[in-house]
């Protein structure tokens, strides 16, 4: 019975997610021309590893992921303490903090790019400061971390404000009488307790920011300023068509995105998973 | 920590406190929480301020008060077709939860309640599933649908199906996910005693189950729809330009500047038309989203 349940979806994912990935890497062996194809082995492969163009993906992807989680991160948890001290307009704020999640990820970069852009310039007006944004690399990686962090720092807030509410009101009560600080009270309360909370939140968002396309491709198209790995391999289908290639570029991207999720996911994937278990035997 | 565990706290915290705070403590939170309001809602206003601007100022003055205001932007924006972005997105999202809920409610009513071997390695694939990269999907599943329209002639390149398909798979998992969290937290008594009454493990699912599990239902379908209203590296990859099937993400996101011509305005009138309604529904349906968005979060 289980297993007539499990099969719709075993068969969705095997189909159109894991033959995929095998059919790359079969793909990945070939160099695809039109309607010839030539098999090449580890060829493309060797192209990946000594290609600049992957590196400086490589290292665009490491710098937006870097920055943009640890940025959200911060913010997020400083929204969360608000939302979690507030007592009055708590409800209305959790509403509203879902508004930079629902709009569309390319919605949301083109408004940005647009509010950075030089003309009519209002990012530099706010700042009172004259910077080309969408030209100089540097500085729209400002922009599209800028963007992202706007985004989602609400979600990773979501996250940690569910977490605090777990946490018993009493342990602060006994610390207050215990004498200890705000900041103390902090860091041998808040952030032990909402440890299982911080893990999943930095999961998701890490392996978001790895994977991501939409800001990069809007702000800047295929250039190499902002080109994340998502972005590179996307290139070489359609605008470049190098098919073989393109292959090898995504299933190295794959590996990357796995890797790092799974390296976070064995550190708390038993507890979360253990949930469910734990109920089922009861 | 188990469901009953997570949901109480939720209780003490909302419990005013006895000791009222000064009245500087209550301005700082409340100045908080406003800070936390502005930054979520300032790009908004400035992309409703920009949609209604026209003329030159629009395109030299920063100062989005500046008018003249007019709705010339959005005329122009639909005269270029973004309704039918608008009709394809809800199209290609509606079908994608539609297809997906169902699918996902079996297999995680199967991995919160039935006996299964391997379990644990199940949900444990499940999650590292949630993680899956969409553009290792993108080639390959472009060099599918070129095979497919070769051997049978059923083009999946710019048509919704091509969209839905790899949508669907792709929301899978976290919808799994969530549904085997919403069901294992509902009490096993409830489905023995329909079980001890006769009903078929089936019947048990759809009459006693189901109905329970709602609120997981609405929160994975929410989820699930707002994934695919966002999507657009597949979609901007598999169906470009044709507006009988393009969707909102791609017509935005790949909006093209004619001559010289700055499409500020327009772009700007798009977004409001796209972001208004998915705004209300956020707001209308927050109890849930915020449900689906953390019954992973605070387990540990």
């Amino acid at each position: 019975m289980g297993r007539i349940f499990l099969a719709p979806s075993l068969g969705f994912m095997a189909l159109l997610a894991l033959f995929p990935v095998f059919y790359a890497v079969g793909l990945s062996l070939y160099n695809i021309r039109g309607f010839s194809r030539d098999l090449v082995g580890v060829a493309n492969y060797v192209d990946v590893l000594t290609d600049p163009g992957f590196w400086n993906a490589a290292k665009n992807t490491l710098i937006f992921t870097v920055a943009s989680v640890s940025l959200e991160f911060v913010v997020g948890m400083a929204f969360a303490l608000i939302m979690h001290q507030a007592f009055v307009g708590r409800g209305l704020t959790r509403a509203v903090i879902l508004v930079p999640w629902v709009i569309p990820t390319a919605v949301a970069a083109q408004v940005w790019r647009y509010m950075f852009d030089h003309n009519p310039g209002f990012v530099n007006w706010v700042l009172g400061a004259d910077i080309n944004w969408l030209r100089d690399p540097a500085w729209s990686m400002v922009g599209i971390i800028s963007a992202d962090v706007w985004k989602t720092a609400p979600f990773v807030a979501l996250l940690l404000l569910a977490g605090l509410q777990t946490i018993p009101r009493d342990y602060y009560e006994a610390a207050k009488v215990d004498g200890a600080g705000a900041l103390q009270r902090f860091w041998s309360i808040t952030l032990p307790l909402l440890r299982p909370a911080i893990v999943v939140a930095l999961l998701f968002r890490t392996v978001d920011a790895l994977r991501m396309f939409d800001f990069a491709y809007v702000f800047s198209g295929y250039s190499n300023s902002l080109a994340t790995l998502s972005v590179y391999a996307q290139r070489f289908l359609v605008a470049e068509p190098r098919l073989g290639y393109a292959n090898a570029l995504s299933t190295v991207t794959f590996v990357i995105v796995m890797l790092v999720g799974l390296a976070f996911i064995s550190r708390m994937g038993r507890h979360m998973v253990g949930d469910v278990g734990r109920k089922e035997r009861r | 920590m188990s469901a009953e565990q997570t949901r109480k706290p939720v209780r003490t915290a909302s419990r005013p406190r006895r000791d009222v705070p000064p009245a500087v403590t209550n301005a700082l939170k409340l100045l908080g929480l406003l800070v936390v309001l502005l930054w979520c809602l300032f790009p908004f206003l400035w992309m409703a301020m920009t949609s209604l601007r026209t003329g030159s100022a629009a395109l030299t003055d920063p100062n989005i008060f500046q008018g003249p205001f007019s709705f010339g932007n959005y005329e122009e924006v639909l005269g270029q077709g973004f309704h039918f972005a608008l009709r394809n997105s809800l199209i290609v999202a509606a079908a994608t939860t539609l297809i997906c809920i169902p699918v996902a409610s079996l297999a995680g009513y199967a991995l919160a309640r039935l006996p299964l071997a391997g379990k644990f390695a199940l949900l444990a694939a499940t999650l590292v599933a949630t993680l899956f990269p969409p553009v290792a999907l993108v080639n390959p599943l472009y060099q599918m649908y070129m095979r497919l329209n070769e051997w049978t002639g059923i083009n999946l390149l710019n048509s919704y199906t091509g969209m839905v398909v790899p949508y669907v798979a792709l929301t899978l998992p976290l919808s799994i996910f969530i549904l085997a969290t919403f069901f294992s937290g509902i009490p096993k008594e409830i489905e023995e005693s329909a079980k001890v009454d006769g009903a078929t493990p089936f019947q048990a699912f759809l009459k006693v189950v189901a109905p329970l599990a709602a609120p997981g239902v609405g929160a994975a379908s929410i989820l699930t729809f707002v994934y695919a209203t966002n999507e657009f590296l597949l979609a901007f990859s598999f169906a470009p330009r044709d507006l009988n099937v393009q969707t909102v993400p791609v017509f935005v996101g790949t909006f093209e500047r004619v001559g010289y011509e700055n499409p500020i305005g327009q772009i700007m009138a798009a977004s409001v038309l796209v972001s208004l309604p998915l705004i209300v529904f956020a707001l209308i349906l927050q109890r849930r989203i915020v449900a689906g968005l953390t019954s992973g979060a605070v387990k540990g």
